[in-house]
């Protein structure tokens, strides 16, 4: 069964200008895809090709115009605002930016429940510092603010943060880019390890391919917009079907 | 939190100006606690035979510090008295203003349109005037007084905070981790009030203090030009309104609440530049 | 050589006290050679080349025992003598291109700027060398884009502007830091073919710093892997990757997803803990925390660089065949 049904979804950025028309600028322009439970979907493209808004669109953050998005059997645009949490959550790329720097880590993860449940901040911060440990990071640290983090720590405590609710769907809005070689390692292998733990399914965007080829079941390539090719990863690598993959192969060093 | 106030005492402490800034208010702030013990008079006590007296003069077992004023009251107790009034005001300007202020700027800069216009559009009114002629038209609607002087000040003082929080609300509004906010199912006033808020307070402290010395200030302009605090209340500004006339024959009476008002609304600047630049994230790694 | 650099070490005046970002690094570059330097956060990579642009803040202390730079001495403190080579005789292009130009001025403007700033020669001259130089770098339509604003163009295109500012001088020594890091993959690849032709064309040294290590071996002659400040190895690059004998080293090229030896979606070798922050260094050997070799000499002594043709900083390196 598929966890996501995504039939021709459209998205298009109007610019408004006062005088003369509008400029619609489209950025998905009709895309159509699957995923089914328990696996993690790779989502490849450079700048432009639309992979951001993909995101946005998938987590509400952002209307779509035209195509159908169905979830767990129901439509996305129907599924309640309080249960929406619960059910997908995402992954930011920016280590940097995606955590409040006046908040300290307990409080960033603990958030989420804090405002989905009503349980006293006791008991929040207990089930903060339990996934803490799950995302591998000391329970003493809890108490510190994001800058005193490394970059690498500050993703876990973005993941921690995706996982408080239990959601069934987690995207991942390229999450290791910003993160050094050695520490990218460490963190896709917590991903991986994640998955297998919370049986999650992913969408894993990215624009490294070495990093897609090895977590990801299955891969897109998103080129303006549209998906050019689809295909087990293990294939799309070493049998690549559309020009621009190619050349996306062929640019890696 | 605990951290962010720490570190900024150590920077106000590494900046001169700062620190005297901060001597100085602390001074002031004591001697308007202080006042009724530290005055040897009441402030609206006419003593007699003792008018227009300069600084020092000793008249029977009456020593007056600053010298009398025309009516035969002692200058020193009305200023120390003085004080209590402008720190009030100082003090009530900026909270009104930065309140009320920064109130409108998380909406204006959270919601955005209509919300943002409305608003925004009304901010540049008040800016399009010239602070103190404006406050006086209000004044002359609410009628003189201490009171409304103060709303005047505050209403003139609001554009200040509102465009400055609503130009961090814009910055940080769409970061990554107000979406994440948004993601987990936080409520708008939440997110304004528990995410946005905590991240505007540097520009919101420095604009306090020196929205202190603009409050301070303007009021006793007003008061000078006898829509502020009214007889016998001692205001600086309305004393210095009061000895106009006596400029050239008893110059103590203008210049030393002219002094008053000068070392306070200083103090307050010193404090609010020395706190732009400790709080200017710029400028962290000067030699 | 054109580059001769012993013992420079760069410290920060900091609230915290002295950190000392660069500890004293001595390396040399050849003439025509490129020479890539690898390191992730807090390595010093960065910092190095910026000591020797002089654009370190203010609160740096930059010393170093002697610094030759074509043959002659070279005082990173003396504003006054990096005046005159930066920009003619060593140039950097940085890694965010969009905001390494000025975005009030015109690419045009800033290109002439750059010119007339070290040439004696007219606006027009100027203006046709560089026409001549955007379109060296690839980019179409130069009279088009040199009356353009920096927003006006991509990350690609300002990349290449950059590269066109850079060589205008001629310079002897680039340093490109991490030029390609914000581009996407497939201008990645043409923006680094550009640097590599001109660096054969006009003979130039370069610098390419970079935290990937298949960018290295692409486009480097030589590469110095850096960690914590230190150099921790160097050597020829072919060398180096196949025979690493730094375990820091060879931890980098294994943590790659394109090295995993296993199935897909098994966990890679990772390099355990992080990398050491400046307020708190680690006694000894800066890596040894890290490293599954290490024993009492690791902890209390700091290695020092030695090797002939292939350098290492190891008290146990690899010895691999």
């Amino acid at each position: 069964m598929s966890l996501l049904q995504v039939k021709n979804l459209k998205k298009s950025y109007v610019t408004k200008s006062m005088l003369g028309k509008d400029e619609e600028h489209p950025v998905l322009k009709g895309i159509s895809f699957e995923l089914p439970e328990n696996k993690i979907l790779g989502v490849v493209g450079e700048s432009g090709c639309g992979k951001s808004t993909l995101a946005k669109v998938l987590t509400r953050l952002e209307e779509f115009n035209e195509g159908e998005i169905t979830f767990n059997g129901r439509n996305l645009k129907d599924i309640a605002a309080k249960e929406f949490p619960h059910e997908i959550q995402m992954v930011f790329q920016d280590p940097y930016q995606s955590l409040n720097p006046r908040k300290k880590a307990w409080e960033i993860i603990a958030d989420p429940i804090l405002v989905t449940e009503n349980i006293s901040r006791a008991e929040a911060k207990a089930r903060a510092l339990e996934m803490m440990k799950k995302v591998g990071l000391l329970a003493e640290t809890a108490e510190r603010y994001p800058h005193q983090f490394s970059g690498g720590q500050r993703q876990r405590l973005g993941i921690a943060r995706a996982l408080m609710l239990r959601p069934k769907l987690l995207i991942l809005d390229e999450p290791v880019s910003a993160l050094d070689v050695s520490i990218q390692a460490q963190v896709l292998n917590l991903l991986l390890d994640l998955q297998k733990e919370f049986k999650l399914s992913m969408i894993f965007i990215s624009h490294d391919l070495t990093v897609v080829k090895h977590v990801c079941d299955e891969t897109l390539v998103l080129y303006f917009g549209e998906i050019v090719e689809r295909a087990p990863s293990a294939k799309l690598f070493t049998d690549p079907q559309h020009v621009y993959t190619k050349k996306l192969l062929e640019s890696a060093p | 939190m605990k951290d962010f106030f720490l570190e900024l005492s150590r920077d106000i402490r590494k900046n001169k100006g700062a620190l005297a800034g901060l001597v100085l208010i602390l001074v002031f702030m004591l001697l308007a606690i202080f006042a009724p013990l530290l005055s040897p008079y009441a402030p609206d006590q006419v003593i007699e035979g003792a008018l227009r007296l300069p600084p020092g003069t000793q008249l029977n077992n009456n020593f007056f510090l600053f010298g009398t004023d025309d009516i035969g009251r002692d200058l020193f107790s009305r200023l120390l008295y003085g004080s209590r009034v402008s720190l009030l005001v100082g003090l009530s300007v900026v909270v009104l203003a930065a309140s009320l202020g920064t109130l409108m700027g998380l909406l204006a800069g959270y919601f955005g349109g209509w919300t943002d216009r409305v608003i925004s559009r009304a901010m540049d009114f008040i800016m399009a005037l010239p602070s103190v002629l404006f406050a006086i038209v209000i004044v002359a609607v609410l009628g003189p007084g201490l009171v409304n002087a103060i709303v005047a000040v505050s209403i003139v003082a609001l554009p200040n905070f509102t465009r400055l929080i609503r130009a961090q609300v814009l910055a940080e509004k769409n970061k990554q981790y107000v979406q994440a906010a948004r993601l987990y199912g936080a409520s708008h006033l939440r997110i304004l009030f528990k995410e946005i808020l905590p991240n505007c307070l540097a520009p919101l402290i420095v604009q306090g203090s020196l929205g202190f010395s603009d409050g301070v200030l303007n009021c006793a302009a007003l008061g000078f030009l006898g829509l502020g605090a009214q007889a016998p209340t001692p205001e600086w500004g309305t004393m210095l309104s009061d000895a106009r006339s006596f400029l050239e024959t008893s110059p103590w009476m203008v210049n030393l609440p002219g002094i008053c008002i000068l070392l306070v609304v200083l103090s307050f600047n010193l404090l609010g530049d020395g706190l732009r630049d400790a709080l200017d994230p710029r400028l962290k790694n000067r030699a | 050589m054109l580059l001769e650099i012993e013992d420079l070490s760069v410290k920060f005046k900091t609230d915290s006290g002295m950190l000392e970002a660069l500890r004293p690094v001595s390396f040399s570059v050849a003439e025509s050679e490129v020479l890539g330097v690898v390191g992730e956060s807090g390595s010093g990579k960065s910092v190095t080349n910026l000591a020797l642009m002089g654009l370190l803040p203010a609160n740096a202390q930059i010393t170093a025992k002697k610094i030759l730079f074509n043959r002659k001495n070279l005082d990173l403190n003396s504003q006054k003598e990096l005046r005159k080579i930066r920009g003619s005789q060593i140039a950097m292009i940085f890694q965010d291109p969009m905001t390494a130009l000025n975005p009030s001025l015109t690419v045009g403007y800033q290109m002439i700027e750059t010119l007339r700033c070290h040439f004696d020669i007219s606006k027009d001259v100027a203006k046709k060398r560089a026409l001549g130089l955007l379109e060296r770098v690839g980019i179409a339509q130069a009279e088009k884009r040199f009356t353009a604003y920096p927003f006006e163009l991509s990350g690609g295109m300002s990349q290449r502007v950059m590269i066109a500012m850079a060589i205008s001088c001629h310079p002897k020594l680039l340093i490109a830091d991490e030029p390609t890091t914000a581009l996407d993959v497939t201008i990645q690849k043409q923006i680094l073919d550009l640097l590599l032709d001109l660096q054969k064309e006009n003979k130039m040294s370069m610098i390419f710093v970079s935290h990937d290590l298949a960018l290295v071996r692409k486009y480097s002659h030589r590469v110095q892997v850096m960690y914590a400040g230190e150099i921790a190895e160097s050597g020829r690059t072919e060398d180096v990757i196949q025979h690493p004998h730094h375990p820091y080293t060879f931890g980098l090229l294994k943590a790659r997803p394109s090295a995993h030896e296993g199935g897909a979606k098994e966990s890679l070798y990772a390099i355990p803990g992080v990398v050491p922050s400046l307020k708190a260094r680690p006694t000894g050997c800066q890596f040894h925390p890290r490293c599954s070799r290490s024993t009492d000499v690791c902890v209390n002594v700091d290695p020092k660089l030695t090797g002939t043709s292939q350098k290492f900083a190891c008290h146990h390196p690899l010895e691999t065949p």
